[in-house]
């Protein structure tokens, strides 16, 4: 009997110890496409991100870029040719070294497919070309200060010559050359993620990850609730997140998010046409009650296009002033009797459960002023999109996640004459323009940081678009489980997860 | 007209019922407002990306071209590609479908339970409390929109008992060699027991709420049908030989009441197939409901135009599966 105890109480240590070695995470989002060349979604970067070594790295919780496949770099002096040097210890699953053809492959393949985040590079790249085994070197289209910062995004990462196809995409599992390769992928029920061991980098801290997709919020909080889960990672309502706050046994983590929301202002409609109309309601809108009301504290009011903590950014747009906002609007030729009566479109479940709430508060805060009338209007994403490309719309609800985290590209694509365009602001200015270009052909970050502050004072005395907040990242994970770390990346790194 | 002719005739005149079905859903995905090019970049790439991606997928070719070339590929048995995941149509449906195939199974198979039992031993017992709450049970079953009868289910089971899962179709934890895509069979065939009952956990909810929408059907059709059969002068004769009243119902009655039943299961499995789109959306069931409601959210034109050219087919292939085995069962019906 006591042998048998003893054998009992040996196998319950093992299976322990074993369990242990696996972590659950549970989320809403899905995975699109594990192909880098057409992945252009949060979660499917996300995956990849464990899976696949790309060129560059950020160091853990910062938004400092450091070497990963390339060891470093140097810049010609005109800024228009790369050259990359990359390391000699990279290999993908299968052994196949990682190194200058593979990349010359990768990014041609890239460039070539055209997929959805291809424009990251054929925007930039003019060509790329194998130097020797291991150098690649690629050369511009134009200056472009921010190009590094581009390679973090998984565009750039390379992939297998081997498994991959020349001339279309590839639907399967990657061959893994991160932490991670894929050991199971279900698709929308789960995938696993298991310890690569051809990876040049440190081993993760768990050797397998199981990530179960979950249909909502709901079913999410439900299955970390009862343990069927370890981490819940995206989406999780504001109202859940608090009420899992108070939760025992579960910690609630809380991290800075580089997305931002914002109004778009259609410039060249009536009346938004009218500068006074876009000030009236930039000093009307109610940031505060949207970040405590609706997103219980979760978001943060935002004043800038660039968000807070993001360097060169500078709170351009006024605190809300209601007594300002009806000066202006006396002096457009608006009154009581005779008010600004316009439309405002947001749209129902492209950016989560909560936009109905926000377009509700706006419309309160902008009728407070007692000179403005707004009719709620929304369309689905796929018509809402049209609707704004097309001009039908005047003032609208959208939001912007970066694709590389620098201040271009929360400048860029909107005050560029062809980012406005396909925002649906219509907004164009030469001048700002040529600021940006400056700022993206400058090398130094003091110059460039200087041109930027320009560039947002000079969008708070247009205002195509209205910054409103900005959001905060949230995971939630059982007590036990340690190493999670919302990164300003947004990168969520599964390999330093760990169960203690 | 023999059998076979007649199946030869039901494959030729269910062409031009899908061609017709092809030119409506063809034609109205492209009438109604949004497009998958901006679903997809819309708000993010610049205009000329957009329009460079149209013209890639021939999204800017005038729509009766776009449909010609559409045909084309059909005829040959392509699909097309999703412009969501840029994954052959094809292979999506093949992933999703089994999914659906296993949901609608189980429930079809409930349903029946519920409606033959309880239909037979109502119309057995006809007045009496039985048949009077299995009148009032279909009524107000019929009457429930099926997605509300799932959402308290799985308040009821799922969040206050915590019995079941409220979505999905494998808990994390739970391995499975996954061989037909169909998660209760492929547990079976690889004697996984864990499998097959956290399978059958999951398939419960979802699988309940469908079957009882449906078995309000069968236990009314049942019931009349065997009242019907009880008052007709054979099954008078069989009682009066002294036979059991079970062989009565069961033996006699039931089974000639079951003919024009076995015809409305046909169009019942159909019916199924469009009420999983609800059940999936409900449970989070990977099904091809669900996925069509994903498609259509990104007007996926070609994932949408596939999924239901196939529902269509697959509707096809059940109704003359359902002449043949009517045909067989019952040596009367020739075509």
């Amino acid at each position: 009997m006591r042998k048998f105890m003893v054998i009992v109480g040996l196998l319950l240590i093992i299976l322990s110890f074993a369990a242990k070695d696996v972590i659950v995470v549970g989320t809403t989002d899905k995975i699109r496409t594990l192909d880098p060349a057409n992945c252009y979604d949060y979660f499917s970067s996300n995956i990849l991100q464990n899976v696949l070594a790309g060129p560059v790295d950020y160091e853990i919780g910062t938004a400092n870029i450091k070497p990963w496949l390339f060891e470093s770099w140097d810049v010609s002096d005109d800024g228009l040719v790369y050259t990359f040097h990359i390391r000699k210890d990279a290999f993908f699953e299968d052994g196949t070294q990682i190194d200058a053809e593979a990349f010359k492959f990768s990014w041609d393949r890239v460039m070539r497919l055209n997929g959805d985040p291809a424009f990251l590079l054929t925007d930039v790249v003019e060509k790329v070309e194998v130097a020797d085994k291991f150098t690649l070197k690629v050369t511009l289209k134009n200056k472009f200060s921010a190009f590094v910062s581009v390679l973090g995004y998984t565009v750039a990462f390379p992939v297998n010559p081997k498994v991959y196809p020349e001339d279309s995409f590839y639907e399967f599992e990657p061959s893994a050359s991160g932490p991670y390769k894929v050991a199971e992928w279900i698709r929308d029920v789960r995938i696993v993620l298991e310890e690569n061991p051809n990876y040049f980098g440190p081993k993760p801290k768990t050797s397998k990850i199981i990530i179960q997709f979950y249909e909502n919020s709901q079913q999410l909080r439900l299955a970390l609730e009862t343990g069927e889960i370890d981490v819940a990672y995206r989406h999780l309502d504001p109202r859940d997140v608090l009420d899992l706050q108070n939760a025992p046994g579960i910690k609630v983590y809380l991290g800075a998010s580089p997305q931002i929301r914002y109004l778009v202002v259609n410039v060249k409609q009536k009346p938004f046409n009218n500068p006074l109309v876009r000030q009236a309601i930039a000093l009307a809108v109610d940031r505060g009650t949207i970040t405590e009301d609706i997103f219980v504290g979760l978001a943060n009011p935002l004043y800038s296009m660039v968000p807070a903590g993001m360097w060169s950014h500078e709170e351009v747009f006024p605190k809300r002033d209601l007594a300002a906002a009806k000066e202006i609007l006396k002096v457009a030729g608006y009154s009581e009797e005779n008010p600004l009566e316009i439309d405002l479109w947001y749209t129902p479940s492209h950016y989560g459960t909560t936009e109905a709430d926000v377009a509700q508060v706006l419309k309160e805060s902008l009728e407070q002023t007692g000179m403005i009338k707004v009719n709620i209007k929304y369309a689905e994403w796929s018509t809402y999109v049209e609707y704004f490309l097309n001009g039908t719309m005047g003032l609208f609800l959208l939001g912007w996640y970066p694709d590389y985290l620098d201040p271009d590209d929360y400048l860029w694509p909107f005050l560029s004459v062809n980012g406005a365009k396909s925002l649906g602001s219509f907004y164009e200015n030469k001048n700002v323009e040529d600021l940006m270009i400056a700022a993206r052909a400058a090398t130094d970050q003091v110059s460039r940081e200087m041109l930027y502050k320009l560039v947002q004072n000079f969008h708070a005395a247009e205002i195509p678009y209205i910054p409103l907040w900005q959001g905060s990242a949230d995971c939630e994970a059982h007590d036990y489980i340690k190493g999670i770390v919302l990164e300003p990346t947004q990168i969520f790194r599964y390999y330093i997860l760990e169960t203690k | 007209m023999s059998l076979k002719s007649y199946i030869i005739t039901r494959i030729i005149l269910a062409l031009p019922m899908i061609l017709i079905l092809l030119i409506m859903i063809f034609f109205i995905l492209r009438i109604i407002p949004g497009d998958p090019v901006l679903a997809i970049l819309g708000g993010k790439a610049p205009v000329e990306v957009i329009e460079a991606k149209r013209h890639e997928l021939g999204l800017d070719k005038p729509i009766i071209i776009q449909f010609f070339d559409y045909l084309g590929d059909v005829a040959k048995g392509d699909f097309g590609v999703s412009t969501l995941t840029s994954r052959p149509v094809w292979s999506e449906i093949k992933d999703r479908f089994p999914a659906t195939l296993e949901l609608t199974i189980f429930s079809f198979i409930l349903a029946l339970i519920i409606g033959i039992f309880w239909g037979a031993e109502a119309a057995w017992r006809k007045d009496k409390a039985i048949d009077i709450s299995a009148r009032v049970y279909s009524i107000f079953i019929y009457a429930v929109p099926v997605f509300w009868l799932g959402l308290m289910l799985q308040l009821l089971f799922g969040i206050y008992l915590r019995w079941l899962p409220v979505g999905g179709r494998l808990s994390p934890r739970v391995s499975l060699d996954i061989k037909t895509g169909l998660f209760l069979l492929d547990s079976l065939i690889s004697w996984n027991w864990e499998a097959f009952w956290d399978v059958l956990k999951h398939l419960l909810l979802p699988g309940v709420t469908l079957g009882l929408v449906i078995s309000s059907i069968f236990l009314r059709m049942v019931r009349n049908n065997t009242v019907l059969m009880l008052s007709k002068d054979f099954v008078k004769a069989a009682k009066a030989r002294g036979l059991k009243p079970k062989v009565v119902l069961y033996g006699h009655a039931l089974r000639n009441a079951f003919v024009p039943i076995f015809t409305i299961m046909g169009m019942q499995f159909a019916l199924l197939l469009a009420g999983a789109i609800l059940t999936e959306t409900t449970f989070s069931w990977p099904g091809i409901g669900s996925y069509l409601v994903l498609k259509i959210k990104y007007r996926d034109f070609p994932a949408i135009q596939g999924t239901i050219i196939f529902f269509a087919i697959f509707v096809v292939i059940i109704s003359i599966v359902i002449d043949i085995v009517n045909a067989l069962v019952d040596p009367r019906v020739r075509y």
